[in-house]
């Protein structure tokens, strides 16, 4: 079977010929008594539920191609990776979920903005096709970049919370006083992303790319988009990172440049 | 009577609620009053509050309830930043950063006054005992006493009106905290520091002289001169019905 572009379409029966995999699983779960059989078969069913519902959600909104449904996905996007950004933190930060979707939506609106409506031009911006997947690709590593810097952030500030006295005792302000910690989350959330862009291509094909290829693009072409999503990426996770730390190493301080070492 | 240097009136703290941590009583209507030069020991079991009425004073903490004067001037009035040069903490467990012991006397903020200079930084370790050669030294190879002596020079650097110590000998061997116990009481005598010590070393009690509060569950139990009821303390008898501070 073949569509239009010369691409594989997958039939019902190819789809569960692939379940064979996770039966694979299953059975060494079983014979290694891993206890994740459960999960496998969930998350299998997860897997196929969740996709085809949004798969049927895109294609409404594809056909639709309304500017106000996007702005409708994407407004769910980022409430559901608010949240699982927060559920990430070992610890609660107070006010975590006001931080998670400034810090969340700004990165990503701002990386998006200059996306699609400078590098790629986009006509009319709210191409779906377009805007949909790049938002979820920002999205998703704004969110992964967050929940790192954050839970790197409350486990420095509580293991070196004698620290941070000191530096306000010997006359600093909060924000000085916390500054090292914020620096050491903010380089844990980007060294994955660093780290990323020297192997990227060398050891696997990015997901995009891999996409774009298995979907008939020219892999000449499918890597100019990839070299823009690496540095889109690049700029979400620090933007997203930044503005996460910044936001939540205040709620640990007062106008009077005190250490709440009572949240942690 | 001179005024006071710190004048404490009826101060509560609690921690409040969070979503996650039920609200915490720390101080209770606690008064006291340190003399210009003075000094005042505060006792009392772990867990008292003693730490936190501490960090009450240079405002790293702040009061639920009640006023605290610093020379004079309600503490708010002051810049928090400006507070804590002329109010100096030593913590518990000394606090160095990375690099030389020079690098740990000159930490500051950019704007800070004072003298930083090869003389004085010298001085101050020679007013805590210690050698100038030790300016060099990696100050991760200093041993426990000589950390703390490093933190107590580096408050002395702001010039402070007054030190403040958070059981300054409880992280030392025990040879060298009498090497502390003598820097601070010398500290009194020739800076005329006024000194506030949260401590459970009698003999640093004994020299610093001045007065005693003891604090039981956050609140004042005792506050008397030191004189002969001192030295129930020091003999571990803690007597009741002593008249409440000023």
């Amino acid at each position: 079977m073949s569509g239009p572009a010369g691409v594989v379409d997958l039939s019902i029966w190819q789809l569960a010929l692939a379940l064979v995999l996770v039966a694979v699983v299953i059975v060494v779960s079983i014979r290694q008594s891993l206890g994740l059989e459960r999960d496998l078969v969930l998350g299998s069913v997860r897997t196929i539920v969740q996709l085809y519902l949004v798969g049927l959600i895109l294609a409404a909104v594809f056909a639709a191609a309304r500017w106000y449904w996007v702005l409708l996905i994407l407004v769910v996007m980022t409430g559901v990776a608010t949240q699982a950004a927060v559920s990430r933190l070992k610890k609660p930060l107070p006010g975590g979920h006001r931080i998670a979707a400034i810090a969340l939506t700004v990165s990503t609106a701002a990386t998006l903005a200059y996306v699609i409506g400078v590098v790629v031009q986009v006509r009319p911006w709210y191409e779906p096709q377009y805007i949909i997947p790049i938002a979820g690709m920002i999205l998703g590593n704004s969110m992964t970049s967050a929940a790192l810097a954050g839970d790197r952030l409350q486990g420095d500030l509580r293991t070196r919370a004698d620290e941070v006295e000191a530096r306000l005792a010997l006359g600093f302000s909060g924000r000085e006083a916390l500054q090292p910690m914020v620096r050491a989350a903010l380089q844990a959330a980007m060294i994955p992303t660093v780290n990323g862009m020297m192997t990227v291509g060398l050891v696997q094909l990015p997901g995009m790319m891999t996409g774009q290829i298995l979907a008939g693009s020219s892999p000449l072409v499918a890597i100019r988009y990839q070299i823009v999503v690496v540095f889109m990426l690049a700029a979400a996770t620090g933007l997203g990172s930044l503005l996460f730390v910044r936001l939540a190493a205040d709620r640990y301080l007062t106008a009077a440049h005190q250490f709440r070492r009572y949240l942690l | 009577m001179p005024q006071p240097i710190f004048q404490v009136e009826h101060l509560s703290l609690a921690y409040p609620g969070t979503r996650f941590d039920p609200a915490a009583t720390v101080l209770s209507d606690v008064s006291l009053e340190v003399p210009r030069g003075d000094a005042l020991s505060l006792v009392g079991p772990s867990g008292s509050g003693k730490s936190s009425l501490l960090r009450c004073l240079n405002r790293l903490v702040e009061p639920t309830a009640g006023t605290l004067r610093f020379d004079g001037r309600d503490i708010r009035s002051y810049d928090p930043r400006e507070l804590r040069q002329r109010v100096a903490l030593v913590m518990q467990t000394p606090v160095l950063f990375e690099g030389t012991v020079r690098d740990n006397l000159r930490v500051r903020p950019v704007d800070a006054r004072g003298d930083f200079s090869e003389e004085r930084l010298a001085r101050a370790l020679a007013e805590v005992g210690l050698e100038p050669a030790l300016l060099d030294r990696d100050a991760a190879t200093l041993s426990g006493g000589e950390r703390q002596r490093v933190t107590i020079a580096r408050a002395l650097l702001r010039d402070p009106q007054a030190l403040l110590l958070d059981e300054p000998t409880s992280a030392v061997d025990p040879p060298n905290v009498m090497l502390i116990v003598d820097t601070i009481s010398r500290l009194r005598e020739t800076r005329g520091l006024t000194i506030v010590v949260v401590t459970h070393q009698p003999e640093l009690v004994r020299r610093l002289g001045g007065s005693l509060l003891y604090l039981v569950k956050g609140r004042a139990q005792a506050l008397e001169v030191a004189d002969a009821r001192l030295q129930a303390f020091l003999t571990g008898e803690h007597p009741a019905g002593v008249a409440r501070p000023a």
